[in-house]
């Protein structure tokens, strides 16, 4: 009976998340969607490029190159980054190794620790944080046009 | 410890008393400069210059000089290494592992910020920095820099925060103990030679905030 199910689920309010797959539901700590952010979870561990056009949270481990061009990258508290990261805005809590390129803004929150180069029209650093490396302030063009965005963005955050 | 801004001008509200030693983090003070914006006024007119920062990476000075300047920032945290090498009893070293720290190609750099680090050196240590920091200057280019002149021994480190074209307000963090390197004048001239004084202020504390420049 489709009763068995409700049983066990908790009450959820009216604008609840999304509920997550059978697959995901399996690992609760991998790969979440909420709210239109993809949650990489602190067990994962990836490998390679990392592109997409939504906005992101990694807790997790990632070695090679990340890509969100159009969008937000976060990475949490849990999160250890060796790579080359292109976004527009970088927010950092965890450990990047790596250089930063973002087309908006860059925040090493308290905690956060970088070495590596940032670029960024506007780059924040909290007191707390670690960072070694170069600061590229650029200044912002004048032409009052958007940033021509990077060359069609894949569909969705994809895993190569 | 006195704080190192105190330069009759007043202070603002939010300055501590400086009768006691402060905790860590705490702030020293907050005052008005004479120097730095003669600093800035020569980087700006530099097209996107490239500075060097040889403190502790500090947020809002980063905001400050890229809105400011749009400039490349090399952050090498030389007074990281001098506590490291304090903790160890390893002063000695330091005579080569500063300048070492120090990558970038000769007249690579238009702007260092050396803030009050050589108050912390030996003597030789001071010296060979000082020249290792003039070969790195571009021509026309600045060098920005504190020195104490009243011996003592120093037990915390000034983090400085650029607050305003003309303010800048000190923290202090605890350091491992030593005794202040005291330069006189001819001392700091020798040191740097190949650069000249642009502008030196006599500080109520006895520093000398000082703005050299390398001859173009």
């Amino acid at each position: 009976m489709w009763k068995r199910d409700e049983a066990v689920r908790p009450p959820q309010p009216a604008a609840a998340s999304p509920v997550p797959t059978p697959q995901e539901s399996a690992r609760p700590d991998a790969v979440r969607q909420e709210k239109g952010t993809v949650n990489i979870g602190k067990s994962v561990i990836i490998k390679g490029d990392l592109t997409g056009s939504e906005d992101l949270t990694i807790e997790g481990q990632v070695e090679g190159k990340i890509e969100l061009r159009n969008n937000v990258l976060t990475i949490g508290a849990n999160g250890k980054i060796k790579a080359q990261i292109f976004a527009k805005v970088v927010i950092v809590q965890g450990e990047v190794q790596g250089n930063i390129t973002a087309s908006e803004r860059i925040d090493i929150r308290d905690n956060g620790s970088v070495d590596g180069d940032l670029v960024a029209p506007r780059i924040a650093i909290a007191d707390g944080a670690h960072f070694r490396g170069s600061i590229d302030m650029q200044r912002q063009p004048k032409t009052g046009g958007e940033a021509k965005p990077a060359a069609a963005p894949p569909a969705a955050a994809a895993v190569k | 410890m006195a704080s190192l801004f105190r330069w009759g001008g007043r202070a603002r509200a939010s300055s501590s008393s400086p009768a006691s030693e402060p905790a860590a983090g705490q702030a020293a003070g907050s005052a008005t400069s004479k120097v730095l914006p003669k600093l800035l006024q020569a980087l700006g007119t530099i097209d996107a210059p490239v500075l060097m920062d040889l403190g502790p990476v500090v947020g809002a000075n980063i905001s400050f000089l890229g809105e400011e300047l749009g400039c490349r920032i090399f952050v090498e945290d030389l007074f990281a290494v001098v506590e490291e090498h304090g903790r160890a009893g390893t002063r000695e070293q330091l005579v080569d592992v500063l300048p070492a720290k120090l990558t970038r190609a000769d007249a690579s750099v238009d702007g260092i910020f050396c803030w009050d680090l050589f108050d912390y050196l030996d003597r030789e240590t001071a010296r060979v920095l000082a020249a290792r920091l003039v070969a790195i200057l571009r021509p026309g280019g600045v060098l920005y820099a504190f020195f104490g002149s009243k011996p003592g021994e120093l037990q915390h480190y000034n983090r400085f925060r650029i607050e305003d074209r003309d303010r800048i307000a000190t923290q202090q963090v605890p350091a491992t103990p030593t005794s202040r390197l005291v330069l006189v004048n001819r001392d700091v001239n020798r040191m740097f030679d190949g650069l000249v004084v642009s502008e030196s202020v006599l500080l109520k504390s006895n520093a000398r905030e000082t703005l050299f420049r390398k001859p173009a």
